[in-house]
């Protein structure tokens, strides 16, 4: 992180409404409704469950820190809200967004062995049988990569800090006394909000909070977070006892849940956070777990590849 | 603001036209193209149609530098940095490159250099539109023998320095390589914060960082001795050495290689051991000094009598920017609050600040060359006069 939040370009020039990021996806669409027609694409929400999987993938061959992966989620969302994402390949803007990330947040990575790494990751043999003729996603001249880092910082016009609720978490965990544990969940929220459109919608601050509320009331048993399926928690929020609790955050001195909970709810009452929009975001959070049962690693992949393969945007 | 790549690169992102086999599709897949691409090109246009080019100013290793205007309105210049890209992008924008985009994008404060746009141009480099500074830098004032100043004059120039430092810190931003050709100064006399190609947001703890930033006579002790983890307080150094040498004249603690560096600032300020810098000995490149050449650390009397102009509660700011170790020396907010801002004399307004003319061109190389370099010629002799 750095400069100051309240007078960033993020808030500034990247912070939307729903209506208005509906109505720009919208517009997107209009242009080229054909290609929406021909080349079906999932949920927003599916789409980039894959991708960051994808990304924690390449991440991880290249043990990159986590904030780096994150700043790449909100480029790769910037970008599609200017461009189709039927006329791009997909992969060559996810490790696009890989590579100027790992520089923005000062963990950089070469250009080669990014491309190196993302052409073992994502072989487009595989797909020989639709196209006929064996290609990859990333092409082995690095100039590609160059370009399409040029095309990104274009599109985002030049605005590259983000900042992140990870810092504001860190920050609250004295304040508010959190534990080892409820930090990790927490954490782990905040990495399943890149998957939803809140980084677009809100800023860093109320997902901070929005994160801690759930680690605190929902505490569910932690087991593994992050395999294939939607995490443990998505349960715990859908039996619905803890959304009451929530609703309670809204009036001040609400009696009946446990001390610890209590406690944070006078906090948030009397720190000037939005709390309509902390709940929002917990809705948000719920519905992105509903939505993870579709997920399908499998589907994603095929769909993707059609679209570049068809179009040659692999080129 | 608003870039955007020409359209002979959008082909890898964008589709190619080739149609799709079996469809039926009349468009063609780039006329689609075309037609996304408008009003982010559209935009881009507008800004580069904003300003019209003139003459070249000066030209680094990393940047050419031209004069420019507004369309509108011809009196309002700016200075329009074209960033030179590697061939063909064999290696992605330089973090130079990234670094200054990045920080001046969201920094703004009047004594940092302001970027007003940027915009690409059909040969896909980035042009940075950054504020027009006519009238050189300090290190041109401090070098003409021509121009008198005084007391009153360091004080106007440091007070800006030392508010742009510290908007940038408190804004969790490290500029690293403070020196005089990096303060620029604007037709009204402001003196600006330039060159953020070696800026960056002070890690998160325990993370590490280089050592090798800040021209070397400008570099702080901990990081000639290779410290990875450090704070706002390797600028403060720079800025004492600025600070310095505003008052001397000439470079105060000039080194010709990393150790040389190491070696004048014992001789000027004492030798740093584990008494008065607790944990010195274990910085990687920290080596034990000859006993028998330990020189006690400065007290107060060495600034006052080696810098007169400064007066002893000038030499006493000067001092705690200068403490050896880096958790004993003032950070920029101290600095803000020290009494010799209030003492007489009171900084000249910048508009009666001494001047030269013919800054332009300084302007330009200042802001093409590669960061963290000096030019070397420049002060080859004023070095070699200072052994003390």
């Amino acid at each position: 992180m750095a400069a100051n939040y309240w007078v960033s370009t993020q808030r500034r020039h990247w912070l939307f409404s729903r209506e208005g990021l509906v109505d720009v996806r919208e517009k997107l669409r209009e242009k080229d409704k054909l290609s929406h027609t021909q080349f079906p694409l999932p949920d927003q929400r599916l789409l980039n469950i894959y991708f960051n999987q994808q990304l924690t993938k390449l991440g991880k061959r290249m043990s990159t820190r986590q904030q780096a992966l994150a700043t790449a989620q909100v480029y790769i969302k910037r970008f599609y809200t200017k461009n189709e994402i039927r006329h791009t390949n997909p992969y060559l803007v996810l490790s696009t967004a890989f590579y100027l990330a790992c520089k923005m947040e000062e963990c950089p990575q070469h250009i080669r062995f990014v491309v190196g790494e993302a052409r073992g990751l994502w072989p487009g043999k595989s797909d020989v049988r639709i196209t006929k003729r064996p290609v990859d996603f990333i092409t082995s001249d690095v100039a590609k990569l160059g370009e399409c880092e040029f095309a990104l910082i274009s599109e985002m016009n030049s605005q590259l800090i983000v900042h992140h609720p990870y810092r504001t978490l860190s920050e609250l965990q004295p304040e508010l006394s959190l534990t080892s544990d409820e930090v990790a969940l927490a954490w782990s929220v905040i990495n399943d909000h890149y998957l939803t459109d809140l980084p677009l919608l809100y800023p860093p601050h109320v997902i901070a909070v929005m994160a801690i509320i759930i680690a605190v009331v929902f505490k569910p048993s932690q087991t593994s977070f992050h395999g294939s399926g939607p995490p443990p928690l998505a349960g715990a929020m859908r039996d619905g006892a803890g959304m009451n609790i929530l609703a309670a955050l809204g009036e001040k001195g609400a009696s009946g849940p446990p001390p610890r909970i209590q406690k944070l709810v006078g906090w948030i009452a009397e720190s000037e956070v939005d709390i309509k929009a902390v709940i929002e975001c917990t809705q948000e959070l719920v519905s992105l777990y509903e939505v993870w049962e579709q997920y399908s690693e499998k589907t994603c992949k095929e769909l993707i590849g059609r679209v570049v393969k068809s179009k040659n945007l692999d080129k | 603001m608003a870039v955007s790549p020409p359209s002979t690169m959008l082909s890898t992102i964008q589709s190619r036209d080739i149609p799709f086999q079996g469809s039926a599709n009349a468009r063609s897949p780039l006329t689609m193209t075309h037609a996304d691409r408008e009003l982010t090109e559209q935009l881009n246009d507008d800004v580069r149609r904003k300003y019209v080019k003139d003459k070249k100013l000066g030209e680094g290793t990393y940047a050419v530098v031209s004069l420019g205007y507004l369309k509108t309105d011809p009196s309002v210049f700016v200075a329009i940095k074209k960033i030179k890209v590697n061939a063909e992008y064999k290696d992605g924008l330089t973090m130079d490159a990234i670094r200054e985009v990045k920080y001046l994008q969201e920094l703004s404060h009047p004594n940092i250099i302001a970027l007003h746009d940027v915009f690409s141009s059909k040969d896909q480099t980035l042009n940075l539109v950054l504020e027009y500074l006519p009238r050189g830098d300090l290190e041109m004032l401090i070098k003409d023998g021509n121009i008198q100043y005084g007391a009153a004059d360091v004080k106007a120039w440091m007070g800006m320095l030392a508010r742009g430092v510290w908007f940038c810190h408190e804004n969790f931003v490290l500029h690293r390589d403070i020196k005089p050709n990096n303060l620029l100064i604007a037709s009204d006399g402001e003196v600006k914060l330039a060159d953020f190609g070696l800026a960056r947001s002070f890690a998160d703890p325990y993370l590490n960082m280089t050592h090798q930033v800040i021209t070397r006579w400008y570099r702080p002790p901990e990081l000639l001795y290779g410290a990875r983890q450090y704070s706002g307080a390797v600028d403060v150094w720079s800025m004492g050495m600025v600070f310095a040498e505003l008052l001397i004249r000439v470079p105060f603690v000039a080194g010709n290689s990393d150790l040389d560096q190491i070696s004048k600032i014992c001789e000027a300020f004492g030798t740093p051991t584990d008494d008065n810098w607790p944990g010195v000995s274990k910085l990687p490149n920290y080596f034990p000094p000859d006993r028998a050449h330990i020189i006690p650390l400065q007290g107060r009397d060495f600034f006052v009598r080696q810098f007169p102009t400064a007066g002893p509660v000038g030499a006493d700011l000067l001092m705690s920017m200068c403490a050896l170790d880096p958790r004993k020396r003032s950070t920029a907010r101290q600095i803000l609050s020290h009494s010799w801002w209030s003492t007489e004399p009171k900084p000249t307004k910048k508009e009666d600040l001494p001047k030269k003319a013919g800054g332009t061109k300084k302007m330009g190389d200042d802001m093409g060359r590669r960061v963290g370099q000096v030019d070397d010629g420049l002060f080859k002799n004023a070095a070699r006069q200072l052994h003390f």
